[in-house]
């Protein structure tokens, strides 16, 4: 579902300091702003440790801003809080729910804490773990507890969903099954989804904008596409070529921003390029007026991680 | 709020591990003082040398066998009796003297082991009454001008098990309260449940008060489960109106309860909780009359001690349960308990949190 104009959450000059451990204070979102639509998938992508969480909570009415404000359909996240809280689902980074309650009991009691609520049966359905109703959260799987997790955010019927990290920690196979539960909350039941994340491809895949947030500060916000074509080469064309190459044609061709010779499965040429429909018409006709033949052609899109690799100069792991 | 705290009550019920502590626990302490007989008289084995040469020997001996608690034997020789009793075989040697003599009276010698303090007393005066009666019969006096007739005056007899019963009952409720919630609510918060429950609607100090509330259940249940076991199956008493010694148990928690969220306030995991929660509770255990009176500590730390919760509630529920008084007798405990609570919910809404994070 694409974002409509309407604005769902706003943040604006938002500022969270903690005392640091050895004195001073420590600022862990410094000066956030920025706007969610209705509709979005809003994505938060940065390492751990780079504000994320402190953003979500101050959002969520959890946390106290140091400065700044946050609203979430127009309601104030510290005056309108209460309010605010009945129209949100709140997921939050490896939280747990009671030990001792089955999954029946456990949504049944939170949808007792909301003005109205869904019913357990319908929720669990929706998760495909209806036929685990009666069993305790210990023993579910990681995918499984994950998925429990946000459909206990769902009991509310909530219009904007908060996820905090929601795949950290699951295998490839479950971390895939949770995006399809991401879409399906937001194409399906036309909820505002705004999470975070450290897995680029998570961001890329799921995400109709995404912030890049980094020590605090968010370096650039825009849909995953649009990022990428921000970066000075948002492709790589790598070829195979035999026989010699002459590098000053291929940096004149239209679009190349640098010729690299390089061994990379089999491929000794690498063009970085700014957009690849640019520079292959130009270096097909290359190939065949030089004589040079070209056995293999891949292209590489760039990734966000290569985004943020630009952006802040260290990966996304460091 | 009502399914809060039927879903507070069910996951009491099934946390088997802290039910065992909660119920079985205190119940073994009833179990165990109920097997011991602390009103048993001490059994004295007595070695009596001479008693076949001496002419009144007989008669000495078969007065010594009618005393029940008495275990009489009779050795040829003092040396033997002697070492007996330096090896703690008897308690007592009586020696016979052979002769009686036509003047003055005959010494019966009495040796006794100075360290047997609980029996000696009783033993010592048994045999003098003993000889006094042989004393009467040689005088020719059959029917004595004067009897001593014993009367109890108290009615009841009271004995350590009903002494020590209200103290279990108050060991029982501190030690689920203090550490059993400190330790839950360590772990709901480092779990983040607290946290997720302050992201709803509902308002934090509904959850908590669920929480109090089937603590308390939980608490009238033990206390139910333990004078029930002392009263019924270990024949312990209590004199005064157990609903009032309910009263007691339900405001006392309400101390304990406090500084358990103290305690989960403080300590950053809930096994730091477990810690801590004792840390608070085994010194009042021990210090605060649960097993002891408090009277018999040093002037100096009995002081000390009255100022503790477990102190005046351990002493209003004795004036209850013991000296069968109600507990209009205890307005002085109950004022102290009723300033702890105020200041235990005081000291617990200073140290709590619901995040790791202030």
């Amino acid at each position: 579902m694409i974002g409509s104009d309407e604005v769902t959450v706003e943040v604006s000059g938002l500022v969270k300091e903690f005392p640091a451990p050895g004195g001073g204070t420590l600022r862990a979102v410094d000066g956030v702003s920025f706007e969610v639509h209705r509709g979005e998938v809003f994505g938060f992508l940065g390492p751990n440790g780079a504000g994320k969480t402190t953003t979500l909570e101050i959002i969520e009415g959890l946390q106290e801003p140091t400065s700044g404000t946050a609203s979430v359909l127009g309601l104030d996240s510290v005056h309108d809080r209460e309010r605010m809280k009945a129209r949100i689902g709140v997921q939050l980074q490896a939280g747990a729910y009671f030990r001792y309650l089955t999954l029946e009991e456990i949504l049944d009691l939170f949808g007792s804490f909301y003005p109205k609520a869904l019913p357990p049966a319908e929720l669990l359905e929706k998760v495909g773990l209806l036929d685990k109703r009666r069993a305790l959260v210990g023993e579910l799987s990681g995918g499984q507890a994950q998925r429990f997790s946000i459909v206990a955010a769902m009991v509310n019927d909530p219009e904007v969903v908060f996820l905090d990290e929601p795949t950290t920690g699951l295998d490839p196979q479950a971390r895939r099954n949770l995006w399809d539960l991401v879409e399906f909350i937001n194409r399906q039941e036309g909820k505002t989804v705004v999470m975070t994340t450290h897995y680029m491809e998570e961001a890329q895949v799921l995400c109709d904008r995404v912030a890049i947030i980094d020590h605090g500060r968010i370096q650039a916000l825009d849909t995953p596409l649009g990022l990428v074509r921000r970066l000075p080469s948002a492709y790589r064309i790598v070829f195979q070529a035999s026989g010699g190459v002459d590098e000053a044609a291929l940096a004149r061709l239209p679009g190349v921003r640098r010729v690299t010779p390089v061994q990379l499965n089999g491929f000794n040429w690498e063009l970085a390029v700014r957009r690849a429909a640019e520079t292959l018409p130009a270096f097909v006709e290359w190939s065949e007026s030089n004589g040079v033949k070209v056995e293999d052609v891949q292209v590489i899109p760039a990734t966000l991680e290569d985004v943020f690799l630009t952006l802040t100069g260290h990966t996304l792991r460091e | 709020m009502r399914k809060l705290f039927v879903a507070s009550m069910k996951m009491l019920y099934r946390d088997r591990q802290s039910l065992f502590w909660a119920l079985a626990f205190p119940v073994i302490f009833v179990v165990v003082f109920g097997l011991f007989d602390f009103n048993q008289a001490p059994n004295v084995r007595i070695d009596v040398v001479g008693a076949d040469r001496a002419p009144i020997g007989p008669a000495l001996v078969q007065g010594l066998d009618r005393v029940d608690s008495f275990d009489v034997h009779r050795t040829a020789s003092e040396g033997i009796a002697r070492k007996d009793l330096a090896e703690g075989d008897v308690d007592v040697v009586l020696a016979v003297p052979a002769q009686t003599p036509a003047a003055g009276p005959a010494g019966i010698e009495v040796l006794y082991n100075r360290s047997n303090f609980t029996s000696n007393q009783f033993a010592l005066t048994t045999i003098r009454q003993v000889v006094d009666g042989m004393n009467l019969r040689a005088a020719g006096v059959s029917r004595p001008a004067l009897v001593v007739e014993a009367k109890a005056v108290q009615a009841k007899t009271v004995d350590y098990y009903d002494f020590i019963l209200p103290g279990l009952v108050a060991m029982g409720v501190m030690n689920i309260s203090i550490v059993g919630m400190g330790v839950a609510v360590a772990r709901y918060r480092e779990q983040r449940i607290l946290k997720r429950i302050l992201a709803t609607p509902l308002r934090p100090i509904r959850f908590l008060a669920a929480q109090v509330l089937a603590r308390l259940v939980l608490s009238v249940v033990q206390s139910a489960l333990i004078l029930g076991v002392g009263v019924f199956a270990f024949g312990g008493h209590v004199y005064g109106n157990v609903l009032w010694l309910f009263v007691l148990v339900v405001l006392g928690n309400l101390v304990f309860l406090n500084l358990g969220f103290a305690v989960a306030g403080r300590a950053s995991t809930p096994d730091a909780a477990q810690g801590l929660g004792q840390a608070v509770a085994l010194p009042m255990m021990f210090f605060s009359g649960v097993f002891f009176p408090v009277e018999t500590l040093p002037k100096v730390v009995e002081t000390l001690v009255r100022y503790l919760p477990l102190t005046p509630l351990l002493d209003a529920m004795r004036t209850v349960a013991v000296d069968g008084k109600s507990i209009t007798a205890t307005g002085a405990q109950l004022l102290q308990v009723g300033i702890w609570v105020l200041v235990s919910f005081w000291l617990a809404t200073r140290l709590f949190r619901f995040s790791e994070t202030r």
